[in-house]
């Protein structure tokens, strides 16, 4: 017999059933007392004097799980670290953490953590002591050793601080000027242009001060910048006085996108002419606060509206009200991102972004010029993808003997085509510093486990600062779990030391780092009061606020090559490689908690997908759960189909992160990576690999199964539960009544 | 499955024997306090063996020290606490050092560890118990005579003057806990002890 048991009669049954069962079990000792004597209980030996067992620690530290550099709070118990909060004293995160950042603890408790140093004999690695890996080392790149500088290499991702500075001595030791830094979720190509026609990479950014932002696909409160403390910003904006209007413009709703008042898909790739589209209509209409030279008018005026809307797919009455937004609620503040950065034009079209800002005047109002760090060795060295591709080259060119890797995973970022895996296979001594098994740590010849973020000592200097120029100091929230891990820090130490005496008078990288911050010039921090208070108001703050050095923004116009990006018969779609707050660009799908929050559009878990618009999904004749493959010029995957309105009907979304061959097991074997399938195509002008060009066909492969996602209806069927009303009841009613 | 000696059959029959005779024997010892509607509830504790047979009877009964002056965390902290090594060794540096006890305990401190010792007393980890607010209500806030506290202590801990190392007495299960919340007026919310 089968009983049919809908949601309804389930909670009857809970209701009646539970109450009874519930007390009934109250007594059971099987279930709820525990075994005795099973446990250890260990007490201190002889406690500091603010212990207590079961009341908590906090200490402050900074977060490593992306390059943000936000200020952590973590709670220690017991000598355990257990739980993250934002530090409210830091000026990046105002006390608020991402999942990112509260997830950071399954990054320290990972159980796929590596233990042990690993060296590869007759083909596999195999665990050695650290005295072999020390010995291996020396052998490789210490003074009697025959390495040739020219053919040694490092990638890392961003790093900052000490450790940048360790970095660069060690390579510039041994005569190598081969530091690749690469991260995949960036934005290169707006700090390109920031700095050719502002004057400054990363200038701040006011967003309460602006009543408008206008974003081309900046995920600003996901991967673009400083994305926790760009949500802060975004409430300031949104909660002022005045309610401030979003507009984004983007191919594939992000969770900014999915928060704005009005989201408009333009065909992707042609983001710049909409932009120079919306620059023509303002400027002929007078509504321009700073003019530009005669020739940037006429250049601009190619850009009529119908040409524009041609172009870009979007109507002219929508254009017109985009200018008029602009012009009746300045300032404003304008912003392009990943999917219009990363085309073969994305620089002229951030170019052409940048210019709206200049013309509507917000520059000097909501772009104002930040406080850069006065020490410029400790500057943060920024990554992208262009270091990617010089990576790649200098792999199949056979002109590395030795390689680093820390900190970035290539092997799993980067396009089949440019064959990083064969590339890699003409270096003779990978060594890889790392906390997890990854897909580059695997291909190392020698593998360092390095100490989690909260079990080391660091300082790092966001790129983005907003309050003056700050450094955030990281330290050990706990001892090491592993013994056989090391700071990063110390094994550079240790490298420093094989060959030179500058760093022989510091026993570890805690004393370099302490001695550095004790002794720093007048020029770039104000002393006030003993080292002893000093060190303390480190370590309790968690922040040093240095001087920065302030340079004039220095508006200029750039030469403007604009050119939409051209169709293609043979593969009509566009890719849209999504990264998202939480899964970053893949580094974080190892951790439980990151794969199991839903994805913030498509609020699918532990898997991939691919996000089709519902009209591309009729022709297909697909529907949720249907799979479909997705076939580039360089190859392809297969996802299930998520069909949604927030996307360009010719575009497809497969977010990146999933399809790990390697990284433990809550990422391996799981979904797919779209990065794979991408064309070797550079944007024209910073040499950064165009993410978001690749065009590809996609078909329906006639299988499905059940996508595995939170909430299963996407609409209230009437029921009311999020009442709305239209904008026009709604002026109607409430404004003017 | 697991092999019974007839030495142990016998020793746990007696063991069974003496619980049985229990509550009417040693645990009416221990006075209730009056403004306390006893929890009601008895558990059959197994012998746990503990690296050093700490004898909590000497230290309670034969030298009247306060419970709290050992577990000092009750009223601080959700747990009790295990006392610090250094605590133990405030005193026995120089009291009775010829005990064998005491030699194994010097031991652990001069080699810089804790004993480890097994755990007896636990509730499972969603359960949320605070010693610090039991404490507070049964003895600070009712002024209950701190000296007396032990009267508190053996209502969910049972005897402990009587024992050596510490067993469980008391089956410190929901239902336990439920009657004797219901009983004086503790929270009755699944979240108050579910979070």
């Amino acid at each position: 017999m089968s009983v049919k048991v809908n949601r309804r009669k389930f909670l009857k049954m809970l209701g009646w059933g539970g109450a009874g069962t519930a007390l009934a079990g109250c007594d059971m000792p099987t279930t709820v007392t525990l075994e005795e004597g099973k446990e250890e209980v260990v007490s201190y030996l002889m406690p500091e004097e603010y212990v207590i067992p079961g009341i908590g620690v906090w200490y402050a530290s900074t977060c490593t799980q992306c390059e943000a550099a936000c200020g952590l709070h973590g709670r220690v118990r017991e000598g355990r670290v257990l739980k993250l909060e934002g530090s409210p004293d830091s000026p990046v995160n105002h006390g608020n953490t991402c999942m990112m950042g509260q997830s950071g603890l399954q990054s320290h408790y990972n159980p796929d953590r590596i233990t042990m140093p690993m060296m590869r004999k007759s083909g596999t690695l195999q665990a050695v002591s650290w005295d072999d890996a020390m010995a291996e080392l020396s052998k490789r790149i210490g003074p009697s050793s025959s390495v040739d500088g020219n053919r040694v290499g490092m990638v890392t991702g961003t790093v900052s601080g000490h450790q940048a500075v360790l970095v660069n001595d060690l390579l510039g030791q041994l005569g190598s000027k081969n530091h690749y830094v690469h991260e995949l979720v960036n934005s290169s190509v707006w700090r390109m242009v920031s700095r050719d026609m502002l004057g400054d990479e990363t200038p701040k950014l006011n967003f309460d001060k602006a009543r408008v932002v206008l974003s081309f696909g900046a995920d600003f409160m996901g991967t673009w910048g400083s994305p926790v403390h760009n949500m802060g910003e975004y409430a300031k904006f949104r909660k002022g006085d005045e309610r401030g209007t979003l507009v984004q413009i983007e191919p594939k709703m992000t969770m900014t996108g999915a928060n704005a008042d009005l989201w408009l898909p333009a065909n992707p790739g042609t983001e710049g002419a909409l932009a120079l589209g919306i620059a023509n209509f303002i400027i002929s209409r007078g509504w321009n606060l700073v003019d530009v030279p005669s020739r940037v008018r006429e250049t601009l005026k190619q850009y009529d509206l119908d040409t524009v809307e041609k172009v870009t797919g979007i109507n002219v009455e929508k254009i017109k009200r985009i200018a008029a937004l602009l012009s009746e609620r300045s300032p404003s503040l304008i912003l392009a991102g990943a999917s219009v950065e990363n085309h073969e034009n994305g620089y002229d079209s951030v170019a052409a972004i940048m210019l709206l800002n200049l013309i509507m005047g917000n520059v000097g109002n909501t772009i104002e010029a930040s406080a850069k760090f006065a020490e410029s060795s400790m500057q943060p060295k920024q990554g992208g993808t262009k270091d990617l591709l010089l990576l790649a080259k200098a792999l199949n060119g056979k002109k590395l003997d030795v390689l680093f890797t820390y900190n970035t995973n290539p092997v799993f970022t980067a396009p089949d085509v440019l064959q990083l895996q064969t590339g890699l296979a003409n270096v003779g001594f990978k060594v890889a510093f790392s906390m997890f098994p990854d897909e580059t740590t695997l291909s190392a010849d020698l593998v360092l486990p390095i100490h989690s973020g909260m079990e080391e000592w660091g300082t790092h200097v966001p790129a983005y600062q907003s309050e003056g120029a700050i450094m955030s100091f990281q330290q050990p929230l706990m001892e090491p779990i592993n013994k056989d891990t090391r700071g990063f820090g110390d094994i550079m130490l240790s490298l420093l030391k094989l060959r030179g005496k500058d760093y022989a008078k510091f026993e570890d990288y805690y004393s370099f780092v302490q001695t550095s911050l004790l002794n720093m010039p007048s020029s770039i921090v104000t002393s006030t009061g003993s080292k002893e208070e000093t060190w303390n108001s480190i370590l309790q703050t968690g922040i040093i606020k240095t001087k920065g050095v302030t340079k004039p923004l220095k508006p200029k116009l750039v030469d403007m090559r604009y050119k939409p990006s051209a169709g293609n018969s043979e593969y009509p779609m566009h890719l849209v490689p999504t990264a998202k707050l939480g899964m970053w660009d893949g580094r974080h799908a190892n951790l439980p908690w990151i794969q199991e929050a839903p994805d913030q559009i498509a609020k699918v878990v532990w898997g991939s997908w691919a996000e089709l618009h519902p009209k591309k999904a009729a022709e297909l004749g697909v529907k949720n759960g249907d799979y479909v493959r997705v076939t580039s010029a360089s190859g392809s995957v297969e996802a299930q189909v998520y069909v949604h309105k927030g996307i360009h009907p010719d575009a497809i979304a497969v977010p990146v992160g999933q399809g790990h061959e390697e990284y433990g097991r809550y990422a391996k074997g799981r979904g797919v990576n779209p990065l794979k399938i991408l064309n070797p195509l550079m944007e024209k002008r910073t040499g950064e690999l165009a993410t978001y060009a690749t065009r590809v066909k996609v078909t329906n492969v006639h299988k499905t199964s059940k996508l595995v996602k939170m909430g299963s209806s996407e609409v209230q069927a009437g029921r009311k539960i999020v009442r709305t009303v239209s904008s026009s009841v709604y002026r109607r009613t409430e404004r003017e009544g | 499955m697991k092999i019974v000696t007839l030495k142990q059959l016998v020793s746990m029959s007696l063991f069974a024997l003496a619980v049985a005779l229990l509550p009417a024997t040693s645990f009416a010892e221990l006075p209730v306090p009056s403004h306390v509607i006893p929890p009601v509830g008895e558990h059959a504790g197994e012998d746990v063996p503990q690296p050093i047979e700490f004898p909590h009877d000497r230290h309670v009964k034969d030298m009247k020290i306060n419970c709290m002056y050992c577990h000092t965390y009750a009223r601080r902290s959700k747990v009790a606490g295990i006392p610090p090594t250094s605590k133990c060794m405030g005193c026995h540096k120089v009291i009775a050092t010829d005990k064998p006890r005491i030699q194994a305990l010097t031991k652990y401190w001069e080699k810089g560890e804790s004993p480890r010792w097994k755990k007896v007393h636990d509730v499972p980890d969603y359960v949320h118990f605070t010693h610090e607010k039991h404490i507070r209500k049964f003895v600070f806030d009712a002024d209950f005579p701190v000296e007396d506290v032990q009267q508190v202590c053996g209502l969910c801990h049972g005897e402990v003057r009587e024992m050596t190392v510490a067993e469980k007495t008391k089956p410190l299960n929901m239902g336990f806990c439920q009657r004797c919340h219901e009983a004086n007026g503790g929270p009755a919310d699944c979240w108050s002890c579910h979070k």
